[in-house]
C-alpha cells in the first residue's frame, strides 16, 4: 500500500526563507510526494482486491433476494440447506460492508493500530458469528424459524 | 425678441452636437432609478499571512440592481468596489474554464454560472471547495488533483498510428465520448464526493475517474488494459460508493458516477 502523501506538515518545510511569515505558512499546506509535476502513484494492480471482490459483492447481494424471498415462503425445518446458505450469505455480506467502513475511515494508512486491530476484531466477530449461527441452525430451529417466531410474537 | 434669439440659437447649437436620443423630449428624460436591493453575502476568509487567526466568514452587503445576474459578478463588484483583499480565481466568466469553482449555499458550483437568489431575506454563504487545503480565502490548493489526472495519462496512447492522415474513427465510436469530454476539471464533482474526502490521497475521485474512462472508450486508444488494470485495487476506483454526489452537483450537467460504473462493468466483464 503506497504510503500517504497528504500530510499535515508538522515542520516547516524551508526555513531558508528570510520572513518568518513564509515559514508560518509552509506549516499549513500539504506535502507532495515528488514534485508538483509528479503524476501520483498506483497501488499494486490486484484483480482480488478490485474486480473480483466488486463482482463477488454484488452477486452476493443480489443473491440474498431471492434466498429470503424462498426462506419467507418456506420453513426453515425443512429446508436446512437453505437456512444454512442463509446464514453464511448474510454473515458474509455483513462482513463485506463492515469491512468496507474499516476501509473507508480506519485505513492503516492513516490508523496505523486501530486500523488492524479493527479489521481483526470484525474477522474475529464474523467468525463468532459463523460458528453461532451453524450452532443455532444444528441444534436449535434455525434462523428462518427464529425470524417467523420473532415475527409473530 | 431678445429672448427668442438666444433660445433659436440655443436649439441651433444642441442640434449640431451628436446626439443619441431622437427626441428632444427624450434627451431630458431622467434616467429610470432603480430602486436599491441589498442583499448580504458571506464569504470565507483565510489570510495565509496571518496563519494562527482561524477562518471567518465575513459579510458584504451590495445593491443587487447595480450587479450582474450571476454571484461572479457580485463577488467582482465586492472586489472592485468594497474589498481589494477579497481572493478568488476566475477567467473566462462563462462556465468553459473552470476556475471560479467554489461551495455556493452549500453546492459546489461555478460562480460564473450561478444565479444569484434575488431573495433579499436570506444571504448567500459562499465557501472554497469543501476537503482541500486552502492557498487563500476562495482558492483551494489543486496541486493533488492535477497530479492525480496527470497519473492517468490523459493522451492518447497507440502504438500502431495509421501510416498517413489521422486515426479514423465511426461515428458510433465517436458518440462514446459525448458526455465524456466535456468535462472542464472544476473538480466539483470529486470535492463533493465523501470517498473523495475521506481518502483523497489514494482515491482518484469522479472527476479523474470520469477521464480515464474518456480514454478507456476511445477507440484509436489501444492501452484500454493498461488503463484498466491500474484501476485494479482497492483505492484508485473501488472506493466508490455510487453516492451520486458527481452527478447531482456537476455545472456542466455531466455524469461522472456513469461512466465510473461503466468502468466497473468492464472490469468485471473482463
Amino acid at each position: 500500500m503506497a504510503s500517504s502523501m497528504l500530510l499535515r506538515s508538522t515542520l516547516p518545510r524551508s526555513f531558508a526563507s528570510a520572513t518568518g511569515r513564509n515559514v508560518l505558512r509552509s506549516a499549513l499546506q500539504a506535502i507532495y510526494s515528488g514534485t508538483v509535476n509528479d503524476p501520483t502513484t498506483f497501488p499494486p494492480s490486484s484483480k482480488t482486491h478490485g474486480s473480483y471482490h466488486w463482482a463477488f459483492e454484488r452477486l452476493l447481494a443480489a443473491s440474498l433476494v431471492p434466498m429470503t424471498t424462498a426462506a419467507f415462503v418456506t420453513t426453515g425445518s425443512s429446508y436446512p440447506v437453505l437456512d444454512g446458505l442463509l446464514g453464511i450469505s448474510l454473515v458474509m455480506h455483513s462482513h463485506i460492508g463492515f469491512d468496507s467502513m474499516v476501509v473507508d475511515y480506519l485505513h492503516k494508512r492513516k490508523f496505523p493500530i486501530i486500523g488492524p486491530a479493527m479489521t481483526w476484531i470484525l474477522r474475529t466477530a464474523t467468525v463468532g458469528v459463523l460458528v453461532g449461527v451453524y450452532q443455532f441452525n444444528t441444534n436449535d430451529i434455525g434462523l428462518t424459524e427464529l425470524i417467523a417466531k420473532v415475527w409473530t410474537a | 425678441m431678445q429672448v427668442l434669439a438666444n433660445t433659436a440659437r440655443a436649439n441651433a447649437l444642441r442640434s449640431s452636437i451628436r446626439s443619441f436620443a431622437s427626441s428632444a423630449a427624450r434627451s431630458q428624460a431622467a434616467p429610470l432609478e432603480k430602486p436599491v436591493l441589498n442583499k448580504e453575502f458571506k464569504i470565507y476568509r483565510w489570510n495565509p499571512d496571518e496563519p494562527a487567526k482561524k477562518p471567518t466568514l465575513q459579510t458584504y452587503t451590495i445593491d443587487l440592481n447595480q450587479t450582474g445576474p450571476m454571484v461572479l459578478d457580485a463577488l467582482i463588484k465586492i472586489k472592485n468596489e468594497i474589498d481589494p483583499t477579497l481572493t478568488f480565481r476566475r477567467s473566462c466568466r462563462e462556465g468553459i474554464c473552470g476556475s471560479c469553482a467554489m461551495n455556493i449555499d452549500g453546492q459546489n458550483t461555478l460562480a460564473c454560472l450561478c444565479r444569484i437568489d434575488r431573495k433579499t431575506s436570506k444571504d448567500t454563504k459562499i465557501y472554497p471547495l469543501p476537503h482541500m487545503y486552502i492557498v487563500k480565502d476562495l482558492v483551494p490548493d489543486m496541486t493533488l488533483f492535477y497530479k492525480q489526472y496527470k497519473s492517468i495519462k490523459p493522451y492518447l496512447q497507440n502504438d500502431n498510428p495509421p501510416e498517413k492522415g489521422e486515426f479514423l474513427q465511426s461515428q458510433e465510436d465517436r458518440k462514446k465520448l459525448d458526455g465524456l469530454y466535456e468535462c472542464i476539471l472544476c473538480a466539483c464533482c470529486s470535492t463533493s464526493c465523501p470517498s473523495y474526502w475521506w481518502n483523497q490521497d489514494e482515491y482518484l475521485g469522479p472527476a479523474t475517474l470520469m477521464q480515464a474512462y474518456r480514454w478507456i472508450a476511445d477507440s484509436r486508444d489501444s492501452y484500454s488494459s493498461q488503463r484498466k488494470d491500474q484501476l485494479q485495487n482497492e483505492m484508485s476506483m473501488y472506493r466508490c460508493h455510487t453516492i451520486f454526489n458527481c452527478a447531482r452537483t456537476c455545472p456542466k450537467g455531466l455524469n461522472p458516477a456513469a461512466a465510473i460504473a461503466k468502468i466497473k462493468l468492464e472490469l468485471a466483464a473482463e
